[in-house]
């Protein structure tokens, strides 16, 4: 018998040495190694011995952290033109998520009860990105974007019905884009995410909506997004003299959640800044991921998280942010973390220093001296992102 | 033949309008005092100034620190210190490299929701808007997804709905990239429809003939030869899947014509591809007779046709790319290629100038593919135009074969105008301090 079969064999497939683990959920802030073997984390500890493993990432001076989770995208891409439910408005999500340290993006109601079946097909089966879907309350999901007056493709048991035939997929109902003064569509959605015990997330184009009323009918642990956007249709949530208003603080410490939503009009510093200095923080950095968006001030989900950085916010808590918080909105627990047993997606961030600028929905630029940038991204233990190379052999000449 | 027409008109223009001009120089003077007088009079003739960049114009062997002033989407001046006052909005570019905006010559664009399909109206395939803009790419060329039977569909799903500039070339395959199968039909294969494809109905979008995937012999690039000979156009060829490989030799001095394209340039998969760089890290000796005899080499990066093994000998041994290429596509976005800027950075890595890369990305494909209006800085021409950093520090690139090649700077992209409107914007160059809308 050969020497080799006493030695310990590889335990791991994969081993991430002297990084700096941010873990929110296990409250872990530290320099740490973390091994991942069979898609799955296997072990956080100092100091693993890397003969264990087959393959080793030296991570020294980058943030390893759970993989991304953009609470609010429109991906249900398709090739009709001028909509967003199967049509060109949405984009593909493994074209913008690895790249910038998501492994999971939540699709804001692109999809109802009538074409969700379609998404899955179409989409979610072949994508690499998790997809997870709020399911939109009108039947044919979104459109070209306008706020829509016909009710007519409501239908509450067909959206329970497909709810709950996806409900490894679908995280709660969503109600956006309607223009008209009748309660129905906001507290049918309602009913539907109640029924369903999942949250309610509550988009933008509510124009005949006070936000007043619909931050009332929230539930804690229902989701507004597009928080601070400074638009006509809407309410802004900082007055016109620069003052928060308080029924919108008080809404957050009920416990609704509010989403970044940044898109492309959903956004503004006038609001951020002045929302963020009197206390009301985002719980979450959805995106607005979509073809109007991806170019503009938005960008990514870590210029986003970079633009709060640079507002003041620390790491971890963009970290926290941007994976447990919106982990625990979604009620999939068993994301957002680095629990030993967890799926392996994970995030591998540089934290880059120097003179940056940051856009804003009006156009308007935030000075900053620091920016993330995604180094490497792993889903289910396969590295799907490699900035630097940092997984490869040197190319010997 | 569609462009040569207009080359030849331009040219007549030229040559009337310079003997006017000897004719009447008096005269002429006399109005270009007036003119002077009355722009000095009129505020802010430019839109848009950028000031204080690095200009690198290959075409006008610019290399140089100038502004460049555009006007109604058009580059309207590039010179040292135009006055800020001319225009109503100035980006300060200092520091930073202004260059045409870059041709990205091979990509697969024809996105569609068709699952059974390959990259024709498929998921591999690209919605280019995504990619182009934050890498400074304002033009790609669509190698070959689509074939004549599907090319209306991708002209109205994709390029007409693009803000990126869509040009293709057309697969001589009549399906295009529907799935490997397909392609080896060469029933399907008609040259004359591609042709008169190209020539009655999109002279203006189609700069060539793509062949590609093919298992057989050299009946389909023969076929292709001859589609671009009735419609006046380049072929590009993806010469792979031949088990055991064909002669590239054969390829290049006996089937393709000066100015066809061979792409996957340093792709290293011997059982199926013939390589550039024998197995002796050496050019192959009739590789430069190839590049000498006016055979274009793209680079073509995709998913698993480029590797140091091949282009760290070739660019060393003196054979470097005509053009530099992505072969953007759903397989290589995430892999080594990434975008654009990354494969420039690369060649940036082995060593070439910036004025050599930028060359290679603006004014060789723009020349290749017989488009000589694109790639360049002339006033008059379509304000495409890039902005681009010089990071500093280190990084690796990553081929197809996983290996890294360290280097010390990479690209950024800081800005890009597609026919003089600002569609991607890093650092917000070009925005106002947000603070500013509180002192109102």
């Amino acid at each position: 018998m050969s020497v080799a079969a006493y030695a310990p064999a590889q335990q791991y497939d994969l081993l991430i040495i002297n990084g700096h683990v941010i873990d929110p959920k296990n409250k872990i802030d530290a320099v740490l190694d973390v091994a991942v073997a069979d898609g799955k984390i296997a072990k956080l500890a100092t100091g693993i011995d890397s003969l264990q493993s087959k393959k080793i990432i030296d991570a020294k001076g980058l943030y390893v952290v759970p993989g991304l989770i953009d609470m609010h995208t429109h991906v249900f891409v398709g090739s009709k033109p001028g909509t967003f439910a199967d049509g060109m408005y949405s984009v593909s999500a493994d074209d913008f998520s690895f790249r910038s340290g998501v492994t999971t993006m939540v699709d804001a109601g692109t999809s109802g009860w009538q074409n969700f079946p379609l998404f899955k097909e179409q989409v979610i089966d072949h994508s690499q990105t998790r997809i997870l879907a709020f399911l939109n309350i009108f039947g044919t999901g979104l459109s070209s974007g306008q706020a829509i007056k016909d009710i007519s493709t409501i239908n509450e048991d067909s959206t329970v019905a497909i709810m709950q035939r996806y409900r490894d997929l679908i995280v709660g109902s969503r109600i956006g884009h309607f223009d008209g003064s009748d309660w129905t569509p906001f507290n049918t959605a309602l009913d539907a995410a109640t029924k369903m015990n999942e949250p309610l997330f509550v988009e933008c184009h509510l124009p005949q909506y006070s936000l007043r009323d619909q931050l009332k009918k929230m539930r804690p642990g229902d989701i507004i997004t597009h928080s601070y956007e400074e638009i006509t249709e809407r309410l802004p949530v900082v007055d016109s003299s620069g003052k928060l208003h308080s029924f919108v603080l008080d809404a957050q410490q009920r416990g609704v959640l509010f989403d970044v939503g940044h898109g492309g009009a959903g956004f503004w510093f006038s609001q951020a800044v002045p929302a963020f200095q009197q206390g009301l923080a985002p719980n979450t950095f959805g995106t607005d991921l979509h073809r109007f968006s991806m170019n503009a001030g938005m960008k990514s989900i870590l210029n986003i998280m970079s633009k709060y950085l640079n507002l003041g916010m620390s790491v971890n808590d963009v970290v926290t942010r941007a994976s447990w918080n919106a982990a625990k909105a979604l009620k999939h627990e068993e994301l957002g973390n680095l629990s030993e047993g967890s799926v392996a997606d994970i995030a591998i961030l540089n934290l880059q220093h120097g003179s940056f600028g940051f856009v804003d929905a009006g156009g308007k630029r935030l000075s900053g001296d620091k920016k993330l940038e995604a180094e490497l991204t792993i889903r289910a233990g396969k590295i799907v992102w490699d900035l630097n190379g940092l997984s490869a052999q040197p190319y010997q000449r | 033949m569609y462009k040569s027409a207009t080359q030849q008109k331009h040219h007549c223009n030229t040559a009337v309008g310079y003997i006017k001009i000897k004719m009447m120089k008096r005269l002429l003077s006399v109005i270009v005092f007036v003119l002077l007088v009355v722009q000095s009079m009129r505020a802010q003739q430019y839109d848009l100034l950028l000031k204080g960049g690095h200009v690198i114009d290959p075409k006008n062997k610019i290399d140089a620190e100038m502004d460049v002033a555009v006007s109604a989407g058009k580059i309207a001046q590039v010179a040292k210190n135009i006055n800020a006052k001319n225009a109503k909005q100035v980006i300060d570019v200092t520091g930073k490299y202004v260059t045409p905006g870059i041709i990205d010559m091979h990509v697969h664009a024809f996105n569609g929701a068709d699952v059974d399909s390959y990259i024709a109206n498929g998921l591999t395939s690209l919605p280019p808007d995504g990619f182009t803009f934050r890498a400074g790419v304002t033009t790609v060329v669509d190698a070959g997804s689509s074939g004549w039977r599907n090319f209306r569909q991708f002209k109205k799903q994709t390029i007409d709905k693009s803000q990126t500039r869509v040009l293709a070339f057309l697969n001589i395959v009549g399906t295009g990239m529907y799935g490997r199968f397909e392609e080896q039909d060469t029933s399907d294969m008609n040259p004359q429809q591609a042709a008169w494809m190209i020539k009655k109905l999109y002279p203006d979008i189609i700069v060539g003939i793509k062949s590609a995937h093919y298992w057989g012999d050299f009946t389909q690039v023969d076929k292709a030869v001859q589609a671009g000979n009735l419609a006046n156009v380049p072929v590009i060829v993806d010469f792979g899947e031949h088990d055991p490989p064909n002669s590239i030799e054969a390829l290049f001095m006996q089937h393709l014509r000066p100015g066809d394209i061979f792409t996957h340039t340093y792709s290293y998969g011997p059982k199926v591809r013939e390589t550039v760089v024998d197995e002796n890290q050496k050019v192959k000796p009739f590789i430069f007779k190839a590049q000498q005899r006016g055979i274009i080499f793209d680079v073509g990066h995709g998913g698993g046709a480029f590797s140091w093994r091949q282009a760290v000998p070739a660019v060393q041994q003196g054979f470097l790319p005509n053009v530099i290429s992505t072969d953007l596509h759903s397989q290589s976005m995430n892999g080594g290629m990434k975008d654009m800027s990354n494969v420039m950075s690369k060649f940036l890595a082995l060593g070439l100038s910036l004025n050599d890369v930028i060359l290679r990305s603006t004014w060789n494909p723009a020349q290749v593919i017989k488009r000589p209006e694109l790639g360049n800085l002339d006033v008059g021409a379509e304000a495409d135009i890039a902005v681009f950093s010089i990071r500093k520090g280190d990084f690796g690139f990553l081929d197809i074969r996983n290996t890294v090649l360290k280097g010390t700077q990479k690209l950024e992209t800081e800005l890009t105008l597609r026919a003089g409107k600002v569609m991607w914007d890093l650092n917000g160059l070009a925005a106002q301090p947000w603070e500013n809308e509180l002192k109102k």
